[in-house]
């Protein structure tokens, strides 16, 4: 009884996952496949456990099995710790999975009144015109530090650091949060 | 929807039947191409140039994901290997779901919808998408919705009209009064005039218009509120039908914080608007037309020097009202911070007590207060640097009619009493000046809930009854005919579910969390519609027959028992609400739960509900058994209804549901596979479709899902013991 105990427990921890082992490729597809170890697994997921917090450490991997049944691989504890064209995969692929650019530079906000936040801002994926609605919901602070912005179209922005900003952008913002 | 947006050099409309660009890469970088389709093929164009082909005849499934930020349609082939056509940002995303959609169907069906008429409203001005409302939230007439509210105001114009009119008397009693002043100083008190009949006179008008005043003061306030309480009644009585009438779809769109929201503050908006500042607004208009009119037909010269500093005293007034209103914004949402995390904690409170993380708790609110009280410094600092600047610039007026005025009184060209009434005008200039100011911040607020309250009461319904839906008696045979359904109609839940219950049938829903369980009974309970297919019951489209007629045909009991505030007697009766106390008595000794009610002091009457009296969720359960059997149902459904419950209570409540289910069509959703022992048939769900079909003996034999599943069950069980010893 004591034996079944342990195995339950062992299937509780987090499974780091050990960075030598892991080898990701990228076919034509567009999915992701995966080789560690011995085992092969195909169109694995990489999902960011703290994607507020840390955007490179705790990276899930995961696959669907049989019966699309979903199933974790383990954790990459940090994508720095992968051999260099490995972490560049994981990067490509998270990057591509959270496609959500970086707000660098706030231009002009305006409140229209009518429940609309309006942002000229300058992105990591350039200039853009962003139209914020219920913006109570959609423009928020998160953990004190970071900035989460989702558009009426449902395409999502980020500061990561909001005091790295710019004063003037700063000093923009700081009245809409 | 426009599925030919934008198409690569060399293609024209005439080639394709579907155009659309995309503007993500495999890489998440920016990028040009296109994506186009025919019958025969999908093909993928980067800067013009052709880089991918897929046959479809080579295509399984095609569907759209939705990744955080962007998303991409992707394509099965017939070797079952998955492959990403092509990426693109969410301002596609709708299109892209749809020609998924359509090229799906034509994979599975091989009939080919050119383009469906499942559109997603958009704004015919700027092309923005609608969510659901009836307007553009940036289009909106602003004059289509004042005549709105107005025409609201219409039963009680009679009493508008008296107040209206009430107000300008009251106005113009406060205009005559300078003017008395005036001949009371030039006539007898500067002259030093003995005349006491023309004193009499004017102490007679002044009296008669402070009387008049009193009655028109009455007249006015009655009005007001009369109209207030009633205008607020309509409108709260309005949209509250109205998100009753609204089917789950349509309800489920909003929070219910969102629509309690929209049916007190937002209605209490418009209800001071239309019964306060709109009058306001007219009022304030008129007098300060009727006052610049009586001052410069006065004294044009003095006139004209007091208006000259407004214009500019106005405009900076309203710049600055600009600048303040965002900062009292700012404060509003720390307060609403604070007061959110307050009912957070004290909700929670015996979470924070069981962890002893109160200090952790004071500390978030101290920062909470903090950002408050800072927030709220900032605006008044900059609210007391601003207005003494401003009210100065309005007063500058004041001083140059007293300045000029009285040179001109030393020059003989102006009398002291015609001086007095003129000043009086000027400060009563003011009002108006500084109210039409902040009208457009006023306007704005009530704009914004009057487009929140008519995108209720306009909101199409998105299940109505049919023109010539009946009331029909059932009898409890059901069918699905090649029904689909998704609560997006992008991400089909159900796809093509064909099956039959018969009348009196005890059927088992089984599948894994996500399966479409659910969704099913919702359809049948036509709290949505299917996007495709049909569902009878007894051979009537159940589209023909009344939703009232339905539902009170169709019996519920849920995982998630819901007890209004009230009595047991309530809830049980809320099913029937004529049934007698001795019918309600029955159906709760069926339902096992008469014991427990006697043994409370107050029995039926006692009061339950979120602050009634605490009950155990096996007795919440029962009394909703006890609901459900007084609803005497011709088919009954079961939602996980002893999920949540101990063995011993779940005994129970199955020894209850025995006796409810007999004779009835019943459809039950577990996922406690043994609570389906009973069950005539059992479907099992797999992704939206029925993978099998049969009784728990011939399933297990077909060691397929549902043995799966059984199997899964029995370890888990095995295991729980050995995990607790």
């Amino acid at each position: 009884m004591k034996q079944n105990y342990e195995q339950t427990f062992e299937t509780d921890t987090l499974l780091i996952l050990a960075p030598e082992k892991l080898s990701f490729s990228r076919d034509a597809s567009g999915f992701l496949n995966l080789e560690y170890g011995s085992e092969k697994y195909e169109r694995v997921t990489l999902t960011r456990l703290v994607p507020y917090m840390d955007t490179e450490k705790y990276i899930s991997v995961n696959y669907n099995k049989e019966h699309d049944e979903w199933t974790e691989i383990g954790v990459i504890a940090d994508i720095a710790l992968l051999p260099e064209r490995q972490a560049e995969t994981v990067r490509e692929y998270l990057s591509f999975k959270y496609y959500i650019p970086i707000i660098t530079k706030i231009n002009k906000i305006t409140d229209n009144r009518m429940g609309y936040l309006f942002l000229e801002a300058e992105t990591t994926a350039g200039e853009k015109k962003i139209a914020v609605n219920d913006w109570w919901h959609n423009f928020k602070v998160i953990s004190g530090t970071s900035l989460s912005v989702t558009d009426a179209d449902g395409n999502r922005y980020s500061v990561p650091e909001i005091e790295k900003l710019d004063k003037a952008s700063l000093k923009k913002l700081q009245l809409f949060i | 929807m426009n599925l030919k947006l934008s198409y690569p050099k060399g293609v024209s409309e005439s080639d394709v039947c579907f155009a659309l660009p995309f503007d993500i890469d495999k890489k998440a970088s920016s990028a040009s191409g296109h994506l186009t389709a025919t019958r025969e093929v999908i093909r993928v164009y980067m800067d013009d140039l052709l880089c991918k082909e897929y046959r479809i005849e080579d295509i399984s499934e095609i569907e759209v994901q939705q990744l955080v930020g962007c998303s991409m349609l992707c394509a099965r082939d017939n070797s079952g290997r998955w492959e990403c056509v092509c990426a693109f940002s969410q301002k596609y995303f709708l299109r892209y779901a749809e020609v998924a959609k359509i090229l799906d169907y034509y994979i599975k069906t091989g009939i080919f919808t050119e383009n469906s008429d499942e559109d997603e409203p958009t704004c015919p001005r700027c092309g923005a998408r609608l969510k659901g409302g009836s307007e553009c939230m940036f289009c909106r007439s602003k004059k289509g919705v004042f005549i709105k509210m107005i025409k609201r105001l219409k039963p009680y114009r009679a009493l508008f009209i008296m107040s209206l009119i009430s107000t300008f008397i009251l106005y113009a009693a406060d205009v005559i009064g300078p003017m008395l002043q005036r001949v009371l100083i030039d006539e007898l008190i500067v002259p030093k005039n003995e005349n006491w009949a023309l004193f009499l006179k004017v102490s007679l008008c002044i009296l008669s218009i402070n009387l008049a005043t009193i009655v028109f003061r009455v007249l006015q306030s009655y009005g007001n509120t009369k109209i207030s309480t009633a205008y607020g009644r309509d409108l709260r009585r309005d949209i509250f039908n109205k998100t009753q009438e609204l089917s789950m779809s349509n309800v489920a769109k909003r929070t219910p914080g969102e629509l309690i929201n929209r049916v007190s503050s937002d209605a209490g908006v418009l209800q001071d608007f239309v019964t306060r500042q709109g009058k306001d607004m007219i009022f304030q208009i008129v007098a300060l037309i009727a006052l610049l009119i009586i001052m410069f037909v006065t004294n044009w010269r003095l006139a004209l020097i007091v208006v000259i500093p407004l214009p500019l005293a106005a405009y900076l007034s309203f710049k600055s009202f600009n600048i303040i209103s965002i900062r009292y914004g700012r404060v509003w949402r720390f307060r609403c911070k604070a007061s959110e995390l307050l009912h957070d904690v004290l909700h929670g409170i015996r979470v924070v007590k069981n962890y002893g993380n109160e200090d952790r708790e004071i500390k978030a609110y101290e920062t909470a207060s903090k950002n408050q009280a800072e927030a709220t410094k900032n605006a008044d600092i900059i609210w007391f640097l601003v207005q003494p600047p401003i009210r100065y610039l309005f007063s500058i007026g004041e001083y140059c009619a007293l300045l000029f005025g009285g040179l001109m009184i030393l020059g003989d060209s102006m009398q002291l009493g015609e001086l007095v009434q003129f000043t009086a005008y000027v400060y009563m200039l003011y009002g108006p000046i500084q109210w039409l100011t902040m009208l457009p911040r006023v306007l704005a607020n009530t704009f914004v809930s009057a487009g929140k309250v008519f995108e209720v009461l306009e909101e199409r319904n998105d299940v109505s009854d049919r023109e010539g839906a009946k009331d029909v008696e059932i009898e409890g045979n059901i069918s699905f005919d090649n029904v689909y359904f998704g609560y997006k109609a992008y991400n089909p839940v159900l796809k093509g579910v064909s099956l039959d219950i018969k009348k009196g049938e005890m059927i088992g829903i089984v599948g894994h969390s996500g399966a479409g369980k659910s969704t099913l009974i919702n359809l049948i309970m036509r709290l949505y519609e299917p996007t495709g297919g049909t569902i009878t019951i007894d051979g009537t489209d159940i589209r023909d027959i009344s939703q009232d007629s339905l539902r009170s045909q169709v019996g519920v009991v849920l995982q998630e028992t819901f007890l209004f505030n009230g009595t047991v007697l309530d809830n049980i009766r809320y099913a029937k609400p004529d049934a007698t106390f001795e019918e309600v008595v029955q159906a709760a000794k069926i339902a096992n739960c008469h014991d427990f009610i006697v043994r409370m002091p107050e029995g039926y009457n006692t009061t339950v509900g979120e602050r009634g009296y605490s009950i155990s969720g096996g007795e919440r359960q029962r009394i909703a058994i006890a609901r459900a059997i007084l609803h005497d149902p011709k088919v009954l459904i079961l939602d996980e209804a002893t999920a949540s419950l101990d063995t011993q209570t779940e005994k129970m409540i199955q020894d209850a549901l025995g006796k409810l289910i007999s004779g009835r069509t019943t459809i039950a959703i577990a996922h406690r596979l043994s609570t389906l022992a009973n069950a005539d048939r059992l479907i099992v769900l797999d992704h939206g479709r029925v993978a099998e079909i049969g009784s728990h003996a011939e399933l297990l034999a077909k060691k397929g899902i549902y043995y799966n599943l059984v199997m899964a069950q029995r370890q888990t069980a095995k295991l729980a013991p050995a995990k607790a010893e």
